[in-house]
């Protein structure tokens, strides 16, 4: 048998390896707001509203920029709503992304876990389940999402009226 | 009648206490108390004077003052106020001479002693000062601080052996060295040091740190200092041994590397093969002992050349654009003073950016995927370096690119901002800076850079909303905080840029700002005289002393300087005020009714601007801010003396940066104006010894002779004498137009156009016909001026056309646009 240490030399001569980087979270701001607005123009069709970028602000945990060796190349913005007759409420996900040369890296698997981790934690409120829409034809974004365990339960015709591809699917997870 | 009853003479010394106490309102009304019985004692009023002055009565302050004196020619102490109050309001000439005055009525009063040396060395009478200081050192020889500040004396005035001997006694009164290292005495010893070495006995000051040696908390100093000593010995392997040993304590230190490489002998600036083999293999032993340091992996690019430059640059910027360092272009740039260096750079990150698109490695071997950012700072390192060649295209070109990459990164707009500013679109530039500010509102960096750019684009009123962001929030007139926080950078982009629109009353107020801060820094050295000695940071003291007598050579005063003496030079050419373009080439009649309507509008604007700015000043005092009587710098347009106003800026740069040419030139500016013929000849032999070549000279030679010529038998025959003597000097026995034509002719050989340009304006000057100056303009229209026709340049030659009025103005601005597509200020309106 041929000793492990060598047999891992050999693999990295046959595959390419990747360099090392660096990732980590960070808050949002209003200092760094900018950033997350730039991002979100680049990222999604949608214009999104002051209140949005208001919201964001305020709901802690739940709204994170994702840095690359230091670089800002992602976010996510969550809201949480009232579920009625409950006291849990439900975490919607309103952006979640990575700029495309940084993408299949790992980063928007690293935003999705820190959100249901906190979404499990979460006692005031507590977190009933998680949410989102998809465009229909985003497939990569379907891919990414059933990979973490959420799971399609409506198809929401004519969700988007302004853009060609209208309709969308509804995802969901449940937490407690 | 000096003596007082007992009762009032109790009274007199007690407000003696409170003045030393800064009581002084107790100390006024205790000095009134004496002058109601005896008004007349001198000694009280002159208190009573100084009383004043601190709370801010000035005139009465003086009043009292002279008063008492009048009344006691004969106290010390009337001599010594005076003295005081002349010293409070900076006039260190009549202060000086009240503290000798009253020294010699009272020849042993220390207090009045150590005041007037305080004064000495602040005005740096030295003679002065080593006597003061040797009087006071022998009435108190027990005090350490007056050995010091009687060696220090001698130092300054150049005589450093005085100093050791001074030192020396003093050390050998000692009785009680202290046996551990205390820092006071240890900086006197090191202080002694550095007299030593100051006297250039650098065998004495290397025995000398053996001895003090374990006396010393600054172990470094000594290492340093004795590393350098061996050095100038000879004594090359010992210098390489504590060369080493300070590396191993910092790697990345210049220059103990430097040393290092020295005691090897190998500092010379052009090594041989061999030699650079040599200092290259140095490097890589150090790169292995200290693998964190970054000198000893960027500094041998500076001496490798060839293959071995290659190899080394191709390993040091995949490991930088790997880790993603933003400042590596900037890192590398002074590299570029050699082109094949540059070149070398070029390929290689062409080459990555090549291989990243293609394969996500810096080569195509696949063998490494490198992370994204590797092409994000590969892209952001080709703009810059592109920017730097002035090809604005390309550079914008891979900025772009870089942006679309990752839009997020703040760098890379202000790159683009720096490329577009370079390409003379300053609008757009700022655009691009207030991109970058949005993306991090809490970097003051950025905002102060977008301010700059505001500023560049003339827009004031932006300028001064973006750069107040990071006032505090309690200051009523944050605009002129930045004045008090001496916020250099921002007065002189403000004042360029009213020079620039012509509102050359704004720009000297800005100037004079500048030039005040450097008054404060003198000013601020008083509070060291003292304070240093008493402390002891003796080695810091005298860098402090020597950096003041260098102050005004400092960069910005240079450019508050330059910027003044345009200024005022524009007053005296155009008392009326700058011409606006629009009145080019217009008769005198029509200029005057073109006046007469602007004066209207200015009248109106003028009026809506009071009644706005009223209601402002009233809020700003409401705040408690103090309003600004001549926010227009009117007093300094008014000047009755422009240029004389001007030589007061030129002056300290003739003493402190005479080897600058620009002081040179601005002089020959001044002077010939002013039309004195002999200092505007000194200016010009000045400039001559530093840069013969220079294409500003040129002109101004031409015009010197004109000069001389026009004035003709007004000249004195004294300075015809001088003149004359120094004629072939300046025109190497040619006629004018025969050095008009060999200017012309070097020029075009050296594809220089600000040669070319000088050139033009002499022409044109030496046969007032446009067509020919016209025609050398023009000829930078050839390919081969292309690398020195910036866009500054470009400016120029295009003022210079409109100054002649000349018909060719639009086709010159067409041209222009062709060479400097994106510049706003060539395309037609
Ligand atoms: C969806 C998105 C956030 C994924 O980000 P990411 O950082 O690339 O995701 P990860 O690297 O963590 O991918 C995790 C897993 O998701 C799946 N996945 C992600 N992108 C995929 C794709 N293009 N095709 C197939 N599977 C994909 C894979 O299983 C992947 O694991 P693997 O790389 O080990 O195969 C990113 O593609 C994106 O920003 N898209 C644009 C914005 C958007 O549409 N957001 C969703 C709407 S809120």
């Amino acid at each position: 048998m041929t000793p492990p240490a060598i047999m891992s030399n050999n693999s990295t001569e046959d595959k390419p390896k990747n360099a090392a980087f660096r990732v980590g979270l960070g808050d949002i701001t209003p200092n760094n707001l900018g950033q997350l607005k730039r991002l979100n123009t680049v990222l999604f069709p949608v214009v999104y509203t002051a209140s949005f970028y208001k919201n964001v602000l305020d709901v802690g945990e739940f709204a994170k920029i994702i840095y690359f060796n230091d670089v800002c190349v992602g976010a996510v913005c969550c809201r949480t709503e009232v579920v009625e007759k409950s006291s849990a409420q439900n975490l919607y996900i309103a952006t979640l992304g990575v700029l495309a040369p940084y993408r299949r890296l790992g980063l928007g698997s690293k935003m999705l876990k820190h959100i249901v981790d906190h979404a499990e934690l979460s006692t005031t409120p507590s977190i009933a389940k998680i949410y989102l829409h998809v465009q229909e034809d985003n497939e990569e974004a379907l891919e990414f999402y059933k990979k973490h365990g959420f799971e399609v339960t409506e198809k929401c015709e004519n969700y988007y009226p302004q853009f060609d591809v209208k309709d969308a699917f509804k995802l969901e997870k449940i937490i407690s | 009648m000096r003596e007082l009853p007992q009762k009032e003479a109790n009274l007199f010394k007690q407000i003696l206490k409170c003045y030393e106490n800064k009581q002084y309102k107790k100390g006024f009304k205790g000095a009134e108390q004496i002058l109601k019985k005896f008004p007349e004692h001198g000694e009280t009023l002159a208190l009573k004077g100084l009383f004043c002055n601190h709370l801010d009565k000035k005139e009465e302050a003086y009043e009292f003052v002279k008063k008492g004196l009048r009344h006691d020619l004969k106290s010390h102490i009337c001599w010594h106020v005076f003295g005081l109050l002349y010293r409070s309001d900076k006039n260190y000439e009549e202060a000086l001479k009240c503290y000798s005055q009253a020294l010699k009525i009272d020849k042993e009063n220390i207090q009045i002693m150590r005041d007037f040396s305080l004064l000495q060395i602040h005005t740096r009478n030295y003679e002065g000062l080593v006597d003061t200081r040797h009087q006071l050192l022998e009435l108190r020889p027990q005090n350490r601080q007056y050995w010091i500040g009687l060696a220090i004396a001698y130092q300054m005035m150049g005589k450093p052996d005085s100093g050791v001997k001074v030192l020396t006694a003093y050390e050998e009164t000692l009785k009680d060295i202290p046996t551990k290292p205390d820092y006071e005495h240890s900086e006197m010893l090191l202080y002694h040091n550095s007299l030593l070495e100051e006297m250039g006995d650098i065998q004495a000051a290397y025995d000398h740190l053996d001895a003090i040696e374990k006396h010393v908390c600054d172990l470094k100093a000594i290492r340093e200092k004795r590393a350098q000593f061996l050095l100038a010995l000879g004594r090359q392997q010992e210098a390489e041994a504590a060369y080493r040993t300070l590396i191993s304590h910092n790697p990345d230190n210049f220059a103990y590397i430097d040393g290092l490489q020295k005691s090897l002998g190998l500092g010379n600036k052009s090594l041989t093969a061999e030699e650079e083999a040599i200092v290259v293999g140095m490097f890589q032993e150090l790169q292995k002992e200290y693998p964190r340091s970054n000198a000893a992996k960027r500094l041998p690019l500076r001496y490798a050349s060839g293959d071995s430059f290659a190899s080394i640059a191709d390993e040091y910027l995949r490991s930088m654009l790997r880790k993603g360092v933003p400042s590596l272009f900037v890192n590398l740039k002074t590299l570029y003073s050699d082109k094949t260096k540059e070149a070398v750079i070029e390929k290689l990150a062409l080459g990555y950016l090549a291989a990243l698109d293609k394969s996500k490695g810096f080569d195509h071997s696949g063998s490494i995927v490198e992370p994204p950012t590797a092409l994000l700072w590969t892209l952001y390192f080709l703009a810059q370096h592109y920017d730097y060649k002035r090809e604005s295209d390309t550079a914008l070109g891979y900025i772009n690119r870089a942006i679309e990459h990752t839009p997020t990164l703040v760098e890379l707009h202000m790159t683009k901002g720096r490329i577009l500013k370079h390409a003379g679109d300053f609008n757009s530039a700022m655009e691009s800076l207030n991109e970058a500010r949005e993306l991090d509102l809490q970097d003051r960096f950025i905002n102060s850079k977008c301010t700059k750019y505001m500023l560049r684009a003339d827009k004031v009123a932006e300028a001064e909303k973006t750069v107040i962001l990071f006032a505090r929030a309690d200051i009523a007139d944050p605009l002129h905080d930045l004045v008090d926080m001496q916020a250099q950078w921002y007065l002189l982009e403000a004042g360029e840029s009213h020079l620039r629109q012509g509102q050359i009353g704004k720009a000297l107020k800005r100037f004079h700002q500048v030039e005040k801060h450097f008054a404060e820094f003198t000013e601020d050295q008083l509070d060291f005289h003292m304070y240093c000695l008493r402390k002891m940071t003796l080695r810091a003291y005298i860098s402090l002393l020597k950096l003041e007598d260098q102050l005004r050579s400092h960069q910005s005063f240079v450019r508050a300087a330059q910027g003044a003496v345009k200024c005022y030079v524009s007053i005296f050419d155009q008392p009326d005020g700058v011409e606006p373009p629009e009145m080019e080439g217009m008769t005198e009649a029509e200029k005057k009714k073109f006046r007469s309507k602007q004066r209207k509008a200015e009248l109106k604007a003028q009026k809506e601007a009071e009644e706005k700015k009223a209601q402002a000043d009233q809020e700003l005092t409401k705040k408690g801010g103090k309003v600004d009587e001549d926010p227009e710098g009117v007093k300094y347009t008014k000047a009755e003396d422009p240029l004389g106003e001007a030589l007061k800026f030129l002056r300290p740069l003739q003493e402190l940066a005479p080897e600058r040419i620009e002081t040179h030139l601005m002089g020959f500016e001044i002077y010939i104006r002013k039309n004195k013929f002999l200092l505007a000849l000194k200016s010009l032999l000045k400039a001559i010894k530093i840069d013969a070549e220079n294409a500003t000279l040129h002109e101004q030679l031409v015009r010197f002779a004109l000069a001389v010529k026009k004035a003709g038998s007004a000249l004195s025959p004294a300075a015809k004498t001088v003149i004359d003597k120094h004629w072939n000097d300046l025109y190497k026995g040619q006629d004018l137009a025969a050095v008009g034509n060999s200017f012309l002719k070097k020029s075009e050989e050296q594809g220089s156009v600000p040669h070319l340009i000088s050139a033009a304006i002499a022409s044109s000057l030496i046969e007032p016909k446009n067509d020919k100056a016209e025609a050398i303009l023009f000829l930078m229209a050839d390919d081969k001026y292309k690398s020195t026709r910036s866009l500054e340049s470009a400016l120029v030659a295009q003022k210079t056309l409109r100054s002649m009025r000349s018909g060719r103005v639009s086709e010159f601005r067409a041209k222009a646009a062709e060479w400097f597509p994106k510049a706003t200020v060539f395309q037609s309106v």
